[in-house]
């Protein structure tokens, strides 16, 4: 008989499953996963919502208030005619621009791309041991920073250049621990992910600085390698228990 | 949290935010900041905490009200704000080593960060038992990273759509699932001990 994962069985307490006719009839039949079953639906139980308590409105809009500077209103109608008349000279550099980014982030995203894939993909599982769970942590940001910058159109805002400027700090502790348990295909991972940091650690924030990072450190590559690396971290932490 | 357009009072009151009126931003904060010390108390775990985040994500949303495009609500706008400036202050908090975590305490107080959520039907011996098991409760949350937690509360707790907290954490809903899976089965495990072993 084909049991359901442990996986499944939560897809399934938490009516998340697409296969949920199928484990239903299983489990009148299966013992083993109806108790595992069981045994999540009682943690979903015991995790219930406690209640939260109310906020004093008045006491927290006044201390919000204080901290409100008035808004510029919008831009007078003449400088949007201004504007308009240099969009196309603009529109013309920009592309130039654009253009010359291409080809020369193209020959750096290939450089970064065969670096750290042949890290990742060369060595099959990257950790079979149990690492450092504040690990999780880390990776958790990084991956929460890297989508960010992979979505954002415009300059990154100050919250989240000042996470990249603490990640930074930390993400020199992972790798020297990486090296030193002898997880090269992990250290080079973070290594890049290292570099990312300092880049936009350094670079003044541009509309088109974001732009340009995801292009020449090719984050969407990085991006997998983070989640493979936190896949393969909470598969050796869940073994080891 | 929801994809239904903006009502007129709202639009309304952004706009005079925008044309220089501090005080129209008190309609919008009277109709989310409930809401939104509501998740971010999920995500945290105690009300200080809890109030600070949602000062600092309405903080920023006012700041970036100019760039607001309007083509989601602007609870769903503010939820997202609010749901990373409340991991963020969780990640913060656990950096600072000279910061005491969340805990249910035998004298909880607000000086020490410590929740008591009062049960006026427990007798003395259920109030013990409630703060025990409310300690184990707390010590397993604190185990998840703030994804974890994030995703696990706002899908379990408050019945919030994998999309939307996937769209709030700004991850693909698989890893929005990814994340929740992963924290029901850490705690699980957490009730080991009490349980007396796994099925």
């Amino acid at each position: 008989m084909k049991h359901f994962s442990e996986e499944d069985l939560i897809a399934y307490q938490l009516h998340e499953s697409s296969d949920e006719g199928a484990i239903s009839t299983h489990l009148e039949n299966c013992s083993e996963c109806a108790d595992l079953s069981e045994s999540i639906a009682e943690t979903l139980r015991v995790f219930s919502a406690d209640p939260v308590p109310q906020p004093d409105l008045e006491h927290n809009w006044q201390r919000l208030r204080g901290n409100l500077r008035v808004l510029t209103p919008e831009r007078p109608r003449g400088f949007e005619l201004f504007r308009w008349r240099w969009a196309w000279p603009v529109a013309g550099l920009a592309t130039a621009a654009l253009i010359l980014l291409t080809v020369f982030g193209t020959h750096i995203h290939r450089a970064g791309e065969t670096r750290h894939n042949i890290a990742v993909n060369g060595h099959g599982p990257l950790t079979t041991e149990p690492t450092d769970p504040a690990i999780a942590n880390h990776l958790d940001a990084a991956e929460r920073l890297l989508t960010e910058v992979n979505n954002s159109s415009g300059p990154l805002d100050d919250a989240t250049r000042e996470q990249a400027h603490s990640l930074l700090l930390q993400n020199a502790v992972y790798v020297r621990n990486a090296r030193n348990s002898g997880d090269l295909a992990e250290a080079a991972v973070l290594e890049n992910f290292g570099r990312v940091l300092t880049t936009l650690d350094n670079e003044p924030p541009t509309s088109h600085s974001t732009w340009r990072l995801r292009l020449e450190m090719n984050t969407s590559g990085l991006l997998l390698d983070i989640r493979i690396l936190r896949q393969n971290d909470d598969h050796s932490q869940g073994a080891s228990q | 949290m929801s994809n239904r357009r903006m009502d007129k009072a709202e639009t309304e009151a952004i706009q005079h935010v925008l044309a220089g009126n501090r005080d129209a931003y008190r309609v919008l904060m009277e109709r989310h900041f409930c809401s939104v010390t509501r998740v971010a108390f999920r995500i945290t775990g105690n009300e200080a905490d809890a109030e600070e985040a949602a000062q600092e994500a309405f903080l920023r949303a006012y700041n970036k009200l100019p760039s607001f495009r309007q083509d989601s609500t602007f609870s769903t706008w503010i939820m997202r704000i609010t749901m990373n400036t409340a991991i963020n202050l969780v990640e913060r908090r656990n950096r600072d080593l000279s910061y005491r975590a969340p805990r249910i305490s035998d004298e909880p107080s607000a000086t020490d960060h410590t929740v008591k959520i009062a049960d006026r039907q427990a007798g003395p011996e259920g109030v013990l038992l409630n703060r025990e098991a409310a300690g184990l409760r707390q010590a397993a949350m604190a185990e998840l990273t703030p994804m974890e937690r994030t995703a696990f509360t706002l899908r379990h707790m408050e019945d919030i759509p994998m999309g939307e907290i996937a769209a709030a954490l700004n991850v693909t809903t698989n890893s929005a699932k990814q994340a929740v899976f992963r924290a029901v089965s850490k705690l699980r495990r957490s009730l080991t001990p009490i349980a007396g072993g796994l099925r």
